[in-house]
C-alpha cells in the first residue's frame, strides 16, 4: 500500500463517519423546521451560542448536552438482562452507522496507477452489505421492547420483527432486480452504470429504467428505517413510545440517533441504486476530466450566482422586526457569515482558475471533480432526507393490518412480477 | 500475527455464543448467543478473504433466523419456572455430543475438500457460487428447497388443525 491509499483510506473513513454523525443534529434541525413551516410556525431559531445560530441548527446541540446531563433511569422491574437492556440501543445505532460505510461518495480516484476508492469500506458487495448489516439493526429494537418487560414495548417489538419480516421480502426482490439490470453487487458499479444514457436521451437512472422496483425499494426503505407512514412500532396514539418507552436520557437518545442514521443511510442507498449516486445526469467522470476547462468555467460563473442569491437571502430574513429593540446579534452573525462566504467564493474561483488555465495536473483535476461530486452526492443526501421528512409530516400513518396488507398482498406480487419481466427482457435482448 | 490473534477471538465468539445458545435458561439470552455465534461464524468467512460468504452468512441466520426465533420467543413468552425440569442436561449434553461425533467426522471427511468448480476460481464470488449452484450442485439444492417446502407444509397443516378445533369447539 503506498503512502496515498492509506491517506485516501482514512480520508474516506473520516468523511463517511462525519456524513453519518453530523447529519443528526442536522437532520433533527431540519425535521423540526419542516414540521413548523408545514404546520405554519417557525420552530427552533433563538438558541445560539455568541449570537450564532445558523438558522436553529445550535438547538440539536443544546439537546445533545440536555440528553447527556439528564438521571439515568433504571426500570426497578427489570431484575434480569440488565446489559443487554443497555445494549441493545446501541445495537440499532451502530448497525445503522455500519451500513453507511460502503456508500461511495465520488468516483474511483486514480493515482499513480493505483485505483483508490472513496468509500469507507471498500467492500464489492455494497448491497449485500446494506441488506445484512441493516438486519442487525431490528434485534437491537425487539432485545430492548423485550427486555423492557412492559406490554407496550413488548407490542412495539413485535411489530419492528414482523414488519421487518414482510418488507425485507418486497425489498430484497427489487434489489434482485437491480442486481440483474445492473449486472453487479457493486454499489460503485451501479453509479457508473447510471452515468450512461437511456433510450438515447434519458438519464440511465434506476427510477427511469426500472420505475416499479424503484418505488417498491423506496416504499420498502421507508418501512425498514421505521419513519412515517410506517411507525406502527413507536404508534404513539396506540402503544406510548413502542420498544423504547422504557428507555431513558442516553439510552433513548441512541434508538433517537439511530433512526435518524438509518434514515441518512436509507437515502443513501436510495440514491446510488435510483437517482445516479454521485453524478449529474450526462455529466459522467470520463466527460468532467476531458472537459475540465470547461467544467471549472461552468463551476465558477454558477458558484458567484448561488452565493449572492443566498447571501441576499439570508440578509433579509436573519433579522428582527423594527419594532423590537435588540436584535441578539443577528447583524453580526450575518456580517461574519456574508464576509465567510465571499471569502470562500473567492478562494474556490482563484482555485479554479489556476486549475483551468495554468496548471496541467491530472491529479489535482481529478481531486477537484471528486470534490464536486462528493458536493453533488450531499445535496441529493440532503434533497431525499427532506423528503423523507415531508412524507413523515404530511402522510397519515398506516394503521398495523394495512401495513401488513400493502407488503403481503401488493408489493410482494408485484415485486415477483417484476423480476420475471425483467428476466425475460434480459434473455430476449441477450439472445 | 494479527490473522491468528483475529481468528481466536473470532473463534472464542463463535464457542461462546454457541455455548450461551445451549446453556442459558432465559430464551432470549440463547437468541443473543445465537446471534454473537452467528457473526463470529461470518467473521471467520471474512478472515477467509470471502465476503459474499460472510455476507451471505449474516444475511441468512440474522436477518431471518434469529429475528424469526425473536418473534417466536415474544409470542410464546416463555418463563424459566415454566420450563421443563431438566436435572441431568449437561450430562446428557456431553453425552449426545459424544454420540454425534461419527457424523461429525462423516461430514468433516466429506466436505473438507472443495469441488472442483470453486477450486479453479481465484476469489469466490456470487457467480461463482451461483454458477456452482445451478450446475453441479443443482440436486441436493432442490432436495434441500423440498425440504424446506415439506417443513412448511407442515407447520401449515399443525396450525390450521389448531385453528380448525377451536373453530369447532365455538
Amino acid at each position: 500500500m503506498s503512502t496515498a491509499a492509506i491517506l485516501i483510506a482514512v480520508v474516506s473513513f473520516v468523511l463517511a463517519a462525519l456524513l453519518a454523525l453530523l447529519t443528526i443534529p442536522v437532520l433533527v434541525w431540519l425535521e423540526r423546521r419542516i414540521a413548523s413551516l408545514i404546520q405554519d410556525r417557525l420552530g427552533p431559531n433563538r438558541t445560539n451560542i455568541f449570537g450564532f445560530r445558523l438558522g436553529g441548527v445550535v438547538q440539536s446541540f443544546a439537546d445533545v448536552v440536555k440528553l447527556l446531563l439528564k438521571e439515568e433511569y433504571y426500570p426497578s422491574h427489570i431484575k434480569m438482562g440488565r446489559w443487554l437492556f443497555m445494549l441493545a440501543p446501541v445495537i440499532t445505532f451502530s448497525a445503522a452507522l455500519l451500513a453507511f460505510m460502503v456508500i461511495p461518495f465520488a468516483d474511483t480516484l486514480v493515482i499513480e496507477g493505483e485505483a483508490l476508492r472513496l468509500q469507507a469500506l471498500p467492500v464489492s458487495f455494497g448491497i449485500l452489505w446494506y441488506l445484512a448489516i441493516g438486519a442487525i439493526g431490528v434485534l437491537g429494537v425487539i432485545f430492548g421492547g423485550w427486555l423492557s418487560h412492559n406490554k407496550y414495548a413488548l407490542l412495539g417489538a413485535a411489530r419492528a420483527g414482523s414488519m421487518v419480516i414482510s418488507y425485507e421480502l418486497p425489498l430484497g426482490l427489487s434489489v434482485i432486480t437491480f442486481v440483474m439490470t445492473y449486472n453487479t453487487l457493486d454499489f460503485n458499479a451501479m453509479v457508473q452504470y447510471q452515468s450512461g444514457t437511456f433510450l438515447g436521451f434519458l438519464p440511465a437512472w434506476g427510477i427511469i429504467v426500472q420505475p416499479l422496483a424503484g418505488i417498491i425499494l423506496i416504499i420498502s426503505l421507508f418501512a425498514e428505517t421505521n419513519r412515517n407512514p410506517f411507525t406502527v412500532a413507536e404508534g404513539e396514539s396506540e402503544i406510548v413510545a413502542g420498544y423504547m418507552t422504557e428507555h431513558t436520557a442516553m439510552k433513548f437518545a441512541m434508538y433517537f440517533m439511530g433512526e435518524y442514521v438509518a434514515m441518512n443511510t436509507a437515502s443513501a442507498v436510495i440514491i446510488t441504486m435510483l437517482f445516479g449516486g454521485y453524478q449529474l445526469p450526462y455529466l459522467s467522470t470520463e466527460t468532467l476530466t476531458t472537459h475540465f476547462t470547461t467544467f471549472a468555467l461552468a463551476i465558477m460563473i454558477v458558484l458567484p450566482i448561488f452565493l449572492t442569491l443566498f447571501i441576499r437571502w439570508m440578509r433579509k430574513n436573519n433579522s428582527v422586526r423594527k419594532s423590537v429593540s435588540s436584535d441578539g446579534g443577528r447583524a453580526f452573525e450575518t456580517k461574519v457569515l456574508t464576509v465567510a462566504l465571499i471569502t470562500f467564493g473567492l478562494v474556490v474561483e482563484m482555485l479554479l482558475l489556476y486549475l483551468a488555465f495554468f496548471a496541467e495536473e491530472p491529479l489535482a483535476n481529478a481531486l477537484t471533480i471528486a470534490l464536486f461530486q462528493l458536493l453533488v452526492f450531499v445535496v441529493k443526501l440532503m434533497a431525499f432526507n427532506i423528503f423523507f421528512i415531508i412524507i413523515r409530516w404530511t402522510v397519515p400513518r398506516f394503521r398495523y393490518d394495512q401495513v401488513q396488507r400493502l407488503g403481503w398482498h401488493y408489493l410482494l406480487p408485484l415485486s415477483l412480477l417484476n423480476i420475471l419481466v425483467t428476466a425475460l427482457i434480459i434473455v430476449g435482448v441477450g439472445s | 500475527m494479527l490473522e491468528l490473534s483475529l481468528f481466536f477471538i473470532l473463534a472464542l465468539f463463535t464457542l461462546g455464543g454457541s455455548i450461551t445458545m445451549v446453556v442459558s435458561f432465559q430464551p432470549l439470552f440463547s437468541a443473543f448467543g445465537f446471534l454473537i455465534a452467528m457473526l463470529g461464524l461470518a467473521g471467520l468467512f471474512a478472515l477467509l478473504n470471502n465476503q459474499f460468504l460472510a455476507l451471505a452468512q449474516i444475511m441468512v441466520s440474522v436477518g431471518a433466523v434469529v429475528i424469526l426465533s425473536m418473534l417466536t420467543i415474544m409470542t410464546v413468552n416463555a418463563q424459566v419456572q415454566n420450563l421443563p425440569k431438566e436435572p441431568h442436561k449437561f450430562i446428557w449434553l456431553i453425552l449426545s455430543s459424544f454420540l454425534v461425533a461419527p457424523i461429525t467426522v462423516l461430514i468433516y471427511t466429506q466436505l473438507n475438500t472443495l469441488p472442483a468448480t470453486l477450486k479453479g476460481a481465484e476469489t469466490i464470488t456470487a457467480k461463482v457460487i451461483g454458477n456452482a449452484l445451478f450446475t453441479d450442485w443443482v440436486f441436493p439444492f432442490e432436495i434441500v428447497s423440498i425440504l424446506l417446502l415439506t417443513a412448511m407444509v407442515g407447520a401449515i397443516v399443525i396450525g390450521r388443525k389448531h385453528l380448525l378445533d377451536t373453530k369447532a369447539c365455538s
